[in-house]
């Protein structure tokens, strides 16, 4: 069971630099040629990296860190610059938007050619079908050409697809930012059950949630190189570290700019039990959260702050507003009004959650920004939901005396 | 074991949401055979000199529906890795499938077309030699080679030099009429006749003339010769596209 599927060693990709026509038509040459050419950009360096059957991969990073050009290298889309990639096994891959569906065809049609594609025989295709359909669960749009669904039905479907071909390497890139919250569960639920069943998984996700929930070994790529590889826990918090590191510096000017682009209100800090680092704050069930946010309005206004609590996948827990509880901010430094808010004893079972605080108008009907930190009620308990409500047991009154 | 669904999604694309749907796949043959009696036939009235020569509608049909299919298979194909750049770029496959895909429909589109025009021709009197129609038909598997050879390397170029297809739809029109489809080669002056057999289509044109309407003579040879160039343009092709092939992603 320690067998690798896929293996990477000193992987790179360069693009050629093809800005005009004649960039191509020189390019061309070189490459009818076999000469080398120096114009080339580099998203891709030195990747090194193995991963083996059963494993589940995160692969993380800033935008433009070289993750989709990674996974399009593993698939076989592109052909690498430097070094090589070997897999072993099949693979089933969702990368970006569309899974290369035909937006002229409907929806059963382009089931029945990603299947194709993916060497399904059509009478394996014919006997999955009803279960595709009733997984991606678009109803009639099924029937209807691919280009009138929207983002979230494309990927819908073209998970669809890949969840019944029951690929040996499941590959996805951002597949569950796009669905709404019941096909993120769903999608999550399946993979949880496909990486039980032994299935090996590479996940792109920004999501530092879904990646911790999913995976146990992530990677982070940073300009395209393998910043830090391992467990999941440990590459999550330095990437999340990093990116605080990179934010701090630009505090001052971010809400210049948020000023300037006409932002009334603007969440300036946010702090949770007065750290207003961006780690998730970890907490004892029982114990107190306090949340000290500081607002900047642009014309003086006094804002009203709104402070919810989701599940991190986005259920709903508690929310609540300065508007409606009639606290009135205090004017803070400059143009800032400042409040804190206190949940003594909070009743929120072990698990992971979001705090957001928003920036609204004084009337409490408009967000004007968000802010969201991720809380960790640490434990274990057996008991359901969310929230622990408070409770009692009786002897029933309709008991019999003794 | 894709291009199958290929074919079928190739087929379906010319068809897809036209009234007639496959319909035209038919309608088409007839309704240009007719416009070339009407006008050549009845307008123009053209005649092919000589004492036994065929009538110049079945002369220029059995020599353009080849040409047809030639054509449009090389014109339509150059795009066809362009035109498919999402797939490819989210989906691993032998990306020559599209290209023999989409020559496939041309050719056998066409095939079936003049499989129809002949027929036709027949019931209205034409002599056509039914004989040796199956032979006849033989003629357009050295012709599919062909054009899939360039339709591989000209898709390939067209990933980077975008300006093909255009050129080509310019330069696919001279190349019929620097080979004797719309004319006979006893038509030219003496010194330019042995030029058109530098065009690889002179020898389908008459070959096809040869067999079908006993205008010519056919040559062994030839086909031999021909077969060969056939086989060298699908070879090169093919080897100019594999060498391209690991970059489109780059340029599409």
């Amino acid at each position: 069971m320690t067998d690798v599927l896929i293996k990477a060693t000193g992987l790179g990709k360069a693009y050629p630099k093809a800005h005009r026509a004649g960039d191509r038509l020189r390019a061309l040459g070189r490459l009818l040629f076999r000469r080398g050419d120096p114009d080339r950009v580099v998203v891709l360096h030195d990747v090194n990296l193995e991963v083996k059957r059963g494993e589940s991969l995160g692969l993380i990073g800033a935008n433009g860190a070289g993750k989709s050009t990674l996974l399009k290298l593993v698939t076989g889309v592109l052909t690498p610059t430097e070094g090589s990639v070997a897999v072993h096994g099949s693979i089933g891959a969702l990368l970006e938007l569309g899974a290369g569906f035909h937006p002229e065809y409907s929806g059963r049609d382009n089931v029945a050619m990603a299947a194709a594609l993916h060497g399904l025989s059509g009478a394996t295709l014919r006997e999955r079908l009803p279960c595709i359909i009733e997984f991606a669960d678009i109803g009639h749009y099924i029937d209807e050409p691919v280009k009138h669904y929207s983002s979230g039905m494309v990927v819908r479907l073209g998970f669809a697809v890949i969840a019944a071909l029951r690929p040996d390497v499941l590959i996805t890139d951002e597949v569950l930012a796009v669905g709404d919250e019941s096909f993120q569960k769903k999608c999550i639920r399946w993979m949880q059950q496909y990486l039980d069943d032994g299935g090996t998984l590479v996940l792109v996700s920004h999501s530092m949630y879904h990646v911790q929930k999913l995976c146990r070994h992530a990677c982070w790529l940073r300009d395209g190189m393998v910043a830090m590889a391992g467990d999941v826990f440990d590459v999550t918090q330095a990437y999340l570290a990093w990116h605080e590191r990179n934010s701090v510096p630009d505090e001052a000017r971010t809400i210049g700019a948020g000023a300037a682009a006409g932002v009334e209100f603007h969440v300036a800090r946010m702090t949770l039990n007065d750290d207003m680092s961006e780690r998730p704050l970890l907490l004892d069930p029982g114990s107190s959260m306090r949340i000290g946010v500081r607002i900047h309005s642009r014309d003086g206004r006094i804002p009203c702050i709104a402070v919810g609590i989701v599940r991190a996948d986005g259920t709903p827990v508690y929310g609540t507003s300065s508007e409606m509880d009639h606290h009135v901010p205090q004017r803070g430094e400059g143009s800032e009004y400042v409040a804190d808010i206190e949940f003594p004893d909070i009743a929120l079972l072990p698990g992971s959650y979001s705090v957001r605080v928003h920036a609204m108008d004084p009337e409490g009907v408009r967000v004007f920004d968000t802010m969201e930190r991720i809380v960790t009620i640490r434990g274990a308990s057996r008991e359901f939901g969310m929230v622990r409500l408070a409770h009692r047991w009786h002897a029933s009154s309709g008991a019999r005396a003794s | 074991m894709l291009f199958v669904p290929f074919l079928e999604r190739d087929f379906r694309n010319r068809f897809s949401n036209s009234f007639f749907g496959g319909m035209w796949a038919l309608l088409q043959p007839l309704l240009q055979l007719a416009v070339y009696a009407f006008v050549f036939g009845y307008v123009f009235k053209a005649r092919i000199p000589g004492a036994d020569a065929p009538g110049y509608v079945p002369f220029l049909v059995v020599a353009l529906w080849p040409w047809t299919a030639f054509a449009e298979a090389v014109l339509r194909s150059t795009t066809v890795i362009q035109d498919n750049a999402a797939l490819i770029g989210k989906v691993a496959l032998p990306r020559e499938v599209l290209v023999l895909a989409s020559v496939s429909t041309s050719f056998l589109l066409h095939g079936a077309g003049f499989l129809i025009a002949m027929l036709v021709l027949r019931m209205f009197g034409v002599p056509v030699d039914l004989y040796w129609l199956p032979p006849a038909m033989a003629l357009y598997i050295p012709l599919f080679a062909l054009a899939s050879g360039f339709a591989l390397a000209l898709s390939a170029i067209q990933v980077f030099v975008r300006d093909l297809s255009q050129a080509l739809a310019q330069l696919l029109p001279l190349g019929m009429f620097c080979a004797p489809v719309f004319y006979d080669r006893e038509l030219l002056p003496e010194r330019f006749r042995a030029w058109l057999d530098v065009n690889p289509f002179t020898f389908y044109a008459e070959s096809f003339r040869a067999l079908l309407l006993d205008h010519g003579a056919f040559s062994l040879g030839r086909l031999l010769v021909a077969a060969l160039i056939a086989a060298l343009v699908l070879f090169a092709g093919h080897r100019l596209f594999r060498r391209l092939d690991p970059h489109f992603e780059d340029f599409l």
